[in-house]
């Protein structure tokens, strides 16, 4: 299930929000269990037995974990079996397609049966979630959790289920047991999760719309053309991505819940170093902690680090899709981050803003050239059209799209700066906020069930002869 | 109470879901869309394998979608959201100017030449002569109307090419610089409907005098009906309900004689028959065009005794049910097939009517959609 959707905005959301207010204290997590289950059921009923799985072998390693803690070589095998455990099962559902297909490609004679499994989804997010657990527990940084119900809860808990942020166990131990939701924390719940819905259903599907207009138009859409559709998808995958963040975050604070931060208007970064700060934080965040870090990080010398930073980035572009343009272009940032790191950052520090700017923008967008084609033709052809390969005229009736899209585009560039944020905070006036909070909370209730309605209004056409 | 304003937005959200919710459950459910024209889903049946095959779930989703309260109101809220985006035709439809309404330019150049090939083939084998008219868009003819910005309507150029395709064993009638002239001082397309008015097809019908050389009966013999509260197609996929409905005109020649005229309508096996041109319990639905001989069907037959001699096979799409009245007053016979739903030889049935010819009308839109016209012959 999805949180644009109508069945989730007034079907599961009023009906969850019952129960869990209803159930007593002490007993709400066992309520959440249940109908994060539910959530997870939704599209694909037969991979919770796949998440159930994975719940119980990491609930059973921590158990472990906490017991033979003395036992230092006991339990360095507890945790190499349960990580094993994770990827293994991550590795079948998410890469056995891509590795198969990869080692015919590489090894011919070999002639392996490419599997085809269906990605449940959520997988590369609990599978992270999961192990930060573990990892965690075999550091002693946290407790083990012997509450099997609190700890299924941790794992499954729907509002980050299914597209992150990937929430560190140890960012919401105390929370799991013991958490006091207050009316102030809800409404400040309400008010991100509606800003996030309105990012994903008026801004993002509107970007995804015109991106998916120029890119079907061809050769047609010119230099400019394609420009403006790479631009589109830029816009697209931000406000999609942060959206979902932010309905996220706001349905753990109406449940109680504090999740880190996830997305710090990264399009307004001075150089590629600044953005993978402000991009799916919790992502590299998770990566550092429990790949980059332990790989010996920056203290082992530049070549050390070099190789450090290109393993982080392999496994980063991998994270995101079973397929080579992914891993393309988690290195296209590695090699990017190791230019910085070596000699470009001291000078894009000196140079003017505006030319840190246009640098760092420039290279994201063609970043999601890279992110966007998985068929490494078309990516070629993409490129190409970019610089001119297929003439610089845009057809008329591309033009016609692109100029009806101009205010959108000129919203979504505004809204991806601080800017509305810092002049929100400027209202001192209490009446004048309460009035700006609530005008934004129903127009983006109104604005986002229209659209949500209206995708689904197919008026039908057969009689049109 | 000072303190509780602070919470507003829970109440508003809550609030919001759970009317809606509330509604959802209690608010009497219609199994029918007036304005989408199609049939809503039934509640999905609940059974371990529908929900286990998430069959249930997704249908419980388009359920949810079609019957969701204030369906119309959000529909046309994000109608006018994208109008105020700059985002004019999003919903396929463009607003022109005096209330307008533009179907988007969908000609599909490769189809209709291949439409073209077809005809030109099926002319050269014909014994009677083969004529034909293709209606150009509204948005083409009144290109004036359209808003500033908009895809480029290619009709006069594609129906030239077309016509030059088909060459000379048909005989082409184009109506498209007369209907430009014209578009200036009558309205010849309904605002809120693709279809042309009577208007319109008067004009052709005039034209076509010209081709298919038959004297057309002067506009003042004819008597007018006007219909009002007509809302067509291109109101229900734009979904701005705010716009004016249009007024269907009746033209009844006035010196008809009683009981001269005979409609006999087929589908296959079933028949009726009126012996008026006119359908008027048509105009009690909501959907008022097939007013004109009773909409789409597979086989029409107009007999018009007072009309001496003549027999015409019309190939058409719906277009033609406003114009079939007016070619009535110079053909006795007129044979109106409907290629969607008749699946006979057409130089068959020519020669079982012992047609005097045979004319071919389609709109530019349906004639580059439409994938019946193989079977010509």
């Amino acid at each position: 299930m999805v949180f644009s959707s109508l069945i989730f905005l007034f079907l599961f959301l009023p009906i969850v929000l019952v129960l869990y207010y209803l159930t007593p204290r002490r007993f709400r997590n066992v309520t959440l269990f249940v109908v994060d289950l539910v959530f997870y059921a939704w599209g694909e009923p037969i991979f919770v037995i796949l998440m159930l799985v994975s719940i119980l072998v990491n609930y059973i390693a921590g158990v472990l974990l906490g017991k033979y803690r003395e036992r230092k070589k006991l339990s360095k095998w507890i945790l190499i079996a349960d990580v094993v455990v994770n990827l293994g099962l991550l590795g079948f559902f998410k890469y056995a397609g891509f590795i198969g297909e990869t080692l015919n490609l590489v090894l011919p004679f070999l002639n392996l049966p490419v599997i085809e499994v269906a990605l449940p989804i959520g997988i590369s997010f609990y599978t992270f979630q999961t192990m930060s657990y573990t990892i965690d527990v075999y550091r002693n940084t946290v407790k083990v959790q012997k509450n099997l119900i609190a700890f299924g809860t941790y794992v499954s808990l729907f509002p980050q289920l299914i597209a992150g942020p990937i929430v560190r166990y140890e960012d919401v131990a105390a929370q799991m047991m013991d958490r006091r939701e207050s009316l102030a924390q809800f409404t400040e719940g309400v008010k991100v999760f509606l800003v996030g819905l309105a990012k994903k259903i008026l801004i993002a599907n509107e970007m995804g719309n015109l991106w998916d207009t120029i890119r079907s138009s061809g050769s047609d859409s010119g230099v400019l053309g394609a420009w403006v559709g790479i631009i589109a998808y830029t816009f697209q995958i931000y406000f999609d991505f942060s959206g979902y963040s932010d309905m996220a975050i706001g349905l753990g604070k109406m449940f109680g819940f504090e999740f880190i931060k996830n997305f710090d208007y990264p399009y307004i970064s001075k150089s590629i170093t600044e953005f993978w700060r402000r991009w799916h934080i919790s992502l590299g965040t998770w990566f550092r902690e429990y790949v980059y870090i332990p790989l010996g990080g920056n203290r082992k010398g530049l070549p050390r680090q070099i190789l450090n930073l290109a393993v982080v980035w392999f496994l980063t572009g991998l994270w995101h899709g079973a397929s080579w343009n992914f891993i393309l272009w988690g290195l296209y940032f590695g090699v990017l981050l190791v230019i910085e790191k070596t000699f470009l950052l001291k000078l894009l520090k000196k140079a003017p803003a505006a030319i840190a700017h246009l640098y760092s923008l420039l290279l994201i967008v063609l970043g999601w050239v890279l992110f966007y084609f998985e068929d490494l033709g078309q990516l070629g052809e993409f490129v190409g059209r970019l610089f001119g390969a297929d003439g610089l005229r845009m057809s008329d009736s591309v033009a016609a799209v692109v100029l009806s899209y101009i205010p959108l585009l000129i919203v979504a560039a505004v809204v991806s700066t601080p800017l509305m944020n810092t002049l929100y905070h400027k209202i001192k006036n209490n009446a004048v906020r309460l009035v700006a909070d609530n005008a934004g909370c129903i127009l983006s209730l109104l604005l986002c069930t229209s659209k949500l309605v209206s995708s689904a209004y197919n008026p039908f056409l057969y009689f049109k002869f | 109470m000072k303190k509780m304003i602070n919470y507003l937005p829970t109440f508003i959200l809550c609030g919001f879901i759970f009317v809606m919710m509330i509604l959802l459950f209690f608010l009497p459910k219609s199994d029918f869309s007036v304005q989408e024209k199609r049939q809503l889903s039934d509640f999905p049946e609940v059974t371990a394998e529908t929900v286990f095959s998430a069959k249930f779930q997704n249908e419980l989703d388009t359920y949810l979608s079609d019957h969701i309260p204030g369906r119309n109101f959000f529909v046309g809220m994000s109608a006018g959201l994208e109008l105020a985006e700059g985002r004019n035709g999003s919903k396929g439809i463009y607003l022109g100017s005096g209330g307008y309404l533009f179907p988007k330019p969908s000609q599909k150049t490769e189809n209709l030449m291949k439409n073209a090939g077809y005809i030109k083939e099926f002319a050269a084998e014909s014994d009677i002569p083969v004529y034909m008219t293709v209606i150009p868009s509204s948005g083409y003819i009144n290109g004036s109307k359209l808003p500033p910005v908009h895809e480029p309507y290619q009709d006069g150029e594609l129906i030239n090419d077309f016509q030059s395709a088909l060459g000379s064993d048909v005989k082409f009638c184009n109506v498209n610089a007369d209907f430009l002239m014209a578009a200036d001082s009558e309205q010849l397309y309904y605002r809120t409907d693709h279809h042309w008015t009577s208007t319109g097809a008067y004009e052709a019908y005039t034209l076509l005098g010209k081709t298919m050389d038959f004297k057309p009966l002067p506009e003042d013999s004819f008597s007018k009906e006007k219909i009002k509260g007509f809302y067509g197609t291109s109101y229900s996929k734009s979904a701005l309900w705010m716009l004016e409905p249009d007024t269907i005109t009746l033209w009844s020649n006035k010196n008809q004689p009683q009981g001269s005229l005979l409609v006999e309508i087929s589908d296959g096996q079933d028949k009726k028959t009126s012996t008026e041109y006119f359908f008027l319990d048509q105009l009690k639905n909501d959907d008022k065009y097939p007013v004109f001989l009773d909409g789409n069907h597979s086989l029409v037959r107009i007999t018009y005794n007072n009309v001496k001699s003549g027999t015409l096979i019309l190939i058409k799409d719906s277009y033609a049910h406003t114009i079939a009245p007016f070619l009535s007053q110079n053909y006795r016979e007129i044979i109106m097939v409907d290629m969607r739903y008749y699946k006979k030889e057409i130089s068959a049935l020519a020669k079982q009517e012992a047609a005097d010819s045979i004319l071919i009308l389609y709109s530019l839109d349906n004639l580059s959609a439409d994938n019946n016209l193989a079977y010509l012959f």
